[in-house]
């Protein structure tokens, strides 16, 4: 429960910042990216699947509402959050993944925290520049959206995850 | 019990993921017309693959089964053979033959690679089109002689065909026993049954009895089976008899067909359709 807060927080601001800023930031056609899935990214890695599945639907369907999209957002969110625990494992290399608390490079080591962030962010990116391209013609321009969208989505989950765990759960 | 609650317990949020998934995947699909083509376009060719490769399958373990059918219907045929010979002599049976002429239909062998049987419209799509020489209007029947459908449009390499089983599909049937005939129809209930309807009260069904096709649609030669007789009642006005007809084929797995063309059926379509007929239907 001590730990509910700065996740509200962090939902709130993502969802305002993807809503009011992101979605109106002009970075050029094949940049746009979908900060909103912080939360799901940097939910402590003991967290339940029931509550990351959960906290997935609830990114998916603001990210909705606030988008205008009707379910494409769920599509891409619900997939990260339910195979988090394997993409952890799978770069980890540890079939049983123990640690608590929340993803950091100080907890996970540098390597593995970051190959987790890009792993999330590509999986996800990808679901949701496919499905909303929908065609083969357009797969170069996709895959450069993916990209450049994801990129700005890593660096944007980092600077969440100094804040998160610099000022507002470290006593 | 218990192991079924911890077999939920174990599953239910891969169970959730998906559902909310489908569900996600299909608001998306139905928010515009693009996405719906696009995606429906899409699960149709998969789906259309996994399905050719389950019919391959499902067709492999029917092998043997279809080659006893065979082998009786050779068997059977051999034997009415034998018999025509025996009775008038091999010359007589030939001039027989020659007097009657070539016959009018014209038989070939198609593969089932799509069948639906859980709509109202199913339809029958075979491995045979134009380049085969097949075209609209010629019959499908299993390798037993039972009617399936019709044929209803050709590509280059397939063939789609009106199933039994579609609520559109129309033909005739009689019972073996006389010669009074109804209308064939599906009620859209069980891919077991069809329905004979209007059937004159004269007919005095039998349960068990054969139902047969007629041979006036251009479609089915005369005498093909469609099924037996499972129960019937008599109308109100006491005039005509509604039949529950057991289907003879099992539309659920179907592998080879036969596929049956009547040689006259334009002749027989463009006389019907003739300015004559025409003319006298508007006086």
């Amino acid at each position: 429960m001590y730990r509910a807060l700065p996740y509200i927080l962090l939902f709130i601001a993502a969802t305002l910042l993807q809503a009011f800023f992101f979605d109106h930031l002009v970075l050029g056609p094949l940049c746009s990216p979908l900060v909103y899935i912080a939360p799901v990214i940097l939910l402590p890695l003991d967290t339940r699947p029931i509550a990351m599945l959960g906290t997935g639907l609830l990114c998916g369907l603001t990210a909705d509402y606030a988008m205008g999209i009707a379910g494409l957002n769920i599509v891409a969110t619900l997939p990260i959050a339910f195979l988090r625990p394997n993409i952890v494992a799978l770069l980890s290399m540890r079939e049983d993944n123990r640690d608590e608390g929340i993803p950091s490079p100080e907890r996970m080591g540098a390597r593995l925290f970051w190959s987790y962030v890009v792993a999330m962010a590509a999986l996800h990116h990808l679901l949701f520049f496919t499905l909303e391209a929908l065609s083969w013609e357009m797969l170069p321009r996709t895959l450069l959206r993916i990209l450049l969208s994801g990129a700005v989505t890593v660096a944007a989950v980092g600077l969440a995850e100094r804040l998160l765990t610099a000022k507002l759960v470290r006593p | 019990m218990r192991k079924l609650l911890e077999f939920i317990r174990s599953t239910y949020v891969a169970v959730l993921f998906i559902l909310i998934e489908l569900l996600a995947l299909n608001a998306y699909a139905r928010s515009t017309a693009y996405t719906e083509a696009r995606l429906l376009a899409r699960s149709n060719r998969a789906i259309g693959g996994v399905q050719a490769f389950c019919t391959g399958i499902g067709r492999f373990f029917r092998l043997g089964r279809e080659n006893r059918i065979l082998t009786a219907r050779v068997a059977a045929l051999e034997e009415q053979l034998t018999a025509y010979t025996e009775a008038g002599g091999e010359q007589k049976l030939r001039e027989a033959f020659a007097e009657l002429g070539p016959s009018k239909y014209r038989m070939g062998v198609a593969s089932v690679v799509g069948n639906t049987t859980n709509r109202l419209r199913n339809y029958i799509t075979v491995n045979r089109g134009r380049g085969d020489d097949l075209l609209s209007g010629m019959a499908l029947t299993t390798p037993e002689g039972a009617i399936v459908g019709y044929i209803l449009d050709c590509s280059e390499h397939y063939a789609v065909a009106a199933s039994i089983l579609n609520t559109a599909f129309r033909a005739s049937g009689m019972l073996a026993a006389g010669d009074y005939y109804g209308s064939i129809h599906w009620d859209g209930r069980s891919p077991r049954y069809v329905t004979l309807d209007e059937l004159p009260k004269y007919a005095e069904p039998k349960v068990g009895d054969e139902v047969l096709t007629t041979g006036f649609e251009p479609y089915f030669p005369k005498g093909m089976r469609i099924g037996t007789v499972e129960s019937f009642t008599l109308n109100e006005a006491q005039m005509t008899y509604t039949v529950r007809v057991k289907l003879a084929a099992d539309l659920t797995a179907l592998g080879h067909l036969v596929v049956i063309d009547n040689l006259d059926r334009s002749e027989i379509e463009q006389l019907q359709e003739s300015e004559a007929i025409r003319d006298f239907e508007q006086q």
